[in-house]
């Protein structure tokens, strides 16, 4: 697998994990590598901002095409959740560290800016931009610190202890907003009235932001962060940083001897991990218009762990295409009702399976299931990897 | 960095010591009656290259490794053998600080660097390889060595963030790897190396580190007879053309016997011999317990 280095956090790439029986010889690598050791084409290099470009002009219209859902609402929250998973998988894929409290550090983003628009703090009028932005700043300058310091408390103490005690702790954080002592988090309700700065503009439901005398369109605003975002994430992969944190998950005894300290790596993991998940948290709190309680609790972290892992955690893509996927699933099979064959205009068979597929978590159980049993860690994206290579051979095979 | 620094000078000084003991080392056998195999080290633990000081590790009710002491002279290339179970693993183990022995010293240079963590070690001038192979099996076999150039460069830790894996040591990796011999496509993942290139990026890893001692764990295990043939030349070339201090454990005795400067010989966890390899060889106490075995076994 020459090049991919980049992408890859493991496994072998599309051949690597279930589907490697679709293809032979050759290896789908090639292709990108520009063959000479060290010297990786430009290509190679700056693919991942070039998709993430193109997924973020190409996403809004795919959803909206009658294909898929027929509207484009969801889009936005896609690339939220998106810049969610993806950061989550900085700890997961890349690291080795299983956060199953992640719901914690999205929190941060949610909560404080929120807390500050509504309340104001001194001279920072309630409802002002500028409060808003302290509010990000606050939070992002927050969950560094509490994450470092999670991290430092807790990384050394082995894969399964880190995983149950970051559950721990997001359940604390869950249970002192739900208790909401001091009147700032709105408990059980949430925050939903006068949490949006002066510059979100809602008009019938659609969001836009008013900004210098312009009206922009919410989801361009949140690609702007996402790509943003996602070209950090990417750069702290790509960068030494982040190949040490690869080398600590790949084995961290051999990592140790060779003289990386396993431990500060980790650390800095989780903490960068917080951040840009508390990120994702910001854009979420305004996509919703208000801050709903049931965005900290157990189950968003676990559906983050459940989407990394569809999507497959050893791509950069991976968790991408998992947040994706679930959204895309449950949003459509929630929407759909009668089956309708061949063509809704000319029906010859309608099946009414709006009380089935209400079920919406069942199918995405099952597709977990397939996914994980014949692909864990390539996931989705190793398959959707595959393609090219497979489609290669075929035609490769037919023109022979 | 103070430590380091100590060590580096405490390095430089040793280098004097070692030219008497080297040269010392290179005509073991001028005085026959004085070099006999013994069971002291050859040079006090504190003043060589590497020291073990009464070195003691236990298990529960085990004693493992039970007060080995030595003192390998800078340059040497130091055999270890022992039956199964000697202790051989587990010192090496302690030496490189994956265990924490239960009593006595480890001496780098004259630092004693026991306490030092592990991951602090290879910043101060020694590396090992180990016995099963440890590699970072999804990654190609250039970004194993090349992960190891930079954390060599950049020390233990380092919030290098900004600049691209691509642009750090990758150079140096090639050398390294051209140096150790490993010729097929660098590009390849580490775990799809057949079992010999496998053990060869693993020394490949170690020298990256750039180590005045350099500690091999049974480098030939699961070789070909020609493999290993190659794998002791290598080791011998690395050893003359750095100057590398090397201690090795070895099973295979055709190689311990061609390129070692001396033998230490364990049994259950101590030192029953060390000496120069014909000295050894002829020694009673080792042909009583290991050789002796070695030959029913075979």
């Amino acid at each position: 697998m020459s090049g991919h280095a980049d992408e890859q956090a493991s496994g072998g790439g599309p051949g690597g994990g279930g589907s490697g029986g679709d293809r032979s010889g050759g290896g789908s690598g090639s292709w990108f590598s520009s063959g000479t050791v060290g010297q990786p084409s430009l290509f190679e290099r700056y693919r991942i901002p070039l998709g993430l470009l193109v997924l973020v002009v190409v996403l809004r219209p795919a959803v909206a095409s009658d294909v898929l859902l027929g509207y484009d609402a969801i889009a936005s929250k896609m690339l939220i959740m998106m810049l969610f998973v993806a950061a989550f998988n900085l700890l997961f894929g890349y690291t080795g560290l299983l956060s199953f409290g992640h719901a914690m550090f999205l929190g941060f983003g949610l909560y404080i800016p929120a807390i500050l628009v509504q309340n104001g703090l001194w001279v920072l009028p309630a409802g002002g931009n500028v409060t808003f932005f302290a509010g990000v700043v606050l939070a992002v300058a927050a969950v560094a610190v509490y994450s470092y310091l999670l991290g430092k408390l807790i990384v050394g103490m082995g894969e399964i202890y880190f995983a149950l005690l970051t559950l721990a702790f997001a359940q604390a954080l869950y249970f002192i907003v739900l208790r909401d002592w001091w009147e700032l988090t709105g408990g059980s309700n949430g925050l939903s009235r006068g949490t949006l700065p002066d510059f979100v503009e809602q008009t019938r439901g659609a969001i836009s932001i008013e900004a210098f005398g312009l009206s922009v369109d919410w989801y361009w605003v949140v690609g702007v962060v996402f790509l943003l975002g996602m070209l950090a994430l990417w750069q702290l992969i790509r960068s030494p940083f982040g190949r040490s944190a690869i080398a600590v998950r790949e084995n961290e005894q051999l990592a140790r001897a060779m003289g990386i300290d396993t431990t500060r790596y980790k650390i800095w993991a989780v903490t960068f991990s917080g951040v840009f998940s508390a990120l994702a948290g910001v854009l979420l709190a305004i996509q919703n218009t208000g801050v709903a309680i049931e965005n900290l609790n157990v189950f968003t972290s676990g559906d983050t762990v459940l989407m990394a892992v569809l999507g497959g955690i050893s791509y950069f893509f991976g968790p991408i295409a998992g947040a994706f996927t679930w959204l895309f699933v449950e949003d459509f099979l929630t929407d759909f009702e009668l089956w309708q064959f061949p063509l809704s205009e000319v029906t010859l068979v309608t099946l009414d399976l709006g009380d089935v597929l209400a079920y919406w978590q069942f199918f995405l159980g099952a597709l977990f299931v397939v996914v994980v049993l014949t692909a864990p860690e390539e996931g989705i994206w190793g398959y959707v990897r595959s393609i090219p290579g497979w489609l290669r051979d075929r035609v490769g095979g037919v023109t022979r | 960095m103070s430590r380091s620094d100590e060590a580096e000078g405490e390095g430089g000084g040793g280098a004097d010591r070692a030219t008497e003991d080297g040269s010392a080392a290179n005509e073991p056998t001028a005085d026959d009656g004085s070099d006999r195999p013994a069971v002291e080290p050859v040079v006090p633990p504190a003043d060589a290259a590497l020291g073990v000081d009464d070195l003691r590790r236990t298990f529960g009710e085990v004693v493992a490794v039970d007060g080995i002491s030595l003192g390998v002279p800078e340059g040497e290339l130091r055999a270890i053998i022992g039956p199964n179970g000697a202790g051989k693993t587990t010192l090496f183990n302690c030496i490189m600080g994956t265990l924490s022995p239960t009593e006595g010293g480890v001496y780098l240079s004259g630092t004693a660097i026991t306490d030092e963590p592990e991951e602090r070690r290879p910043h101060m001038g020694m590396a090992r390889s180990f016995q099963s192979n440890q590699l970072f099996t999804d990654q190609t076999v250039l970004e194993n060595i090349r992960v190891v150039v930079q954390t060599t460069r950049q020390g233990a830790f380092s919030l290098d963030l900004l600049r691209s894996h691509y642009d750090v040591g990758r150079e140096r990796a090639i050398e390294i790897a051209e140096a150790v011999g490993l010729t097929g496509d660098l590009e390849a993942e580490a775990k799809n190396l057949p079992h010999g290139e496998q053990r060869r990026l693993g020394i490949a890893m170690a020298l990256a580190t750039d180590p005045e001692v350099l500690l091999l764990d049974e480098p030939t295990s699961g070789m070909s007879p020609s493999a290993t043939t190659q794998t002791a030349e290598l080791i011998e070339e690395i050893r003359d053309e750095r100057g590398l201090t090397v201690v090795l454990i070895e099973h295979d005795m055709d190689v311990v016997l061609s390129i070692s400067d001396r033998i230490t010989v364990l049994d259950r966890g101590s030192v029953i011999a060390t000496g120069p390899p014909d000295a050894v060889q002829e020694n009673q106490a080792v042909q009583d317990a290991y050789l002796g075995g070695m030959r029913e076994e075979l």
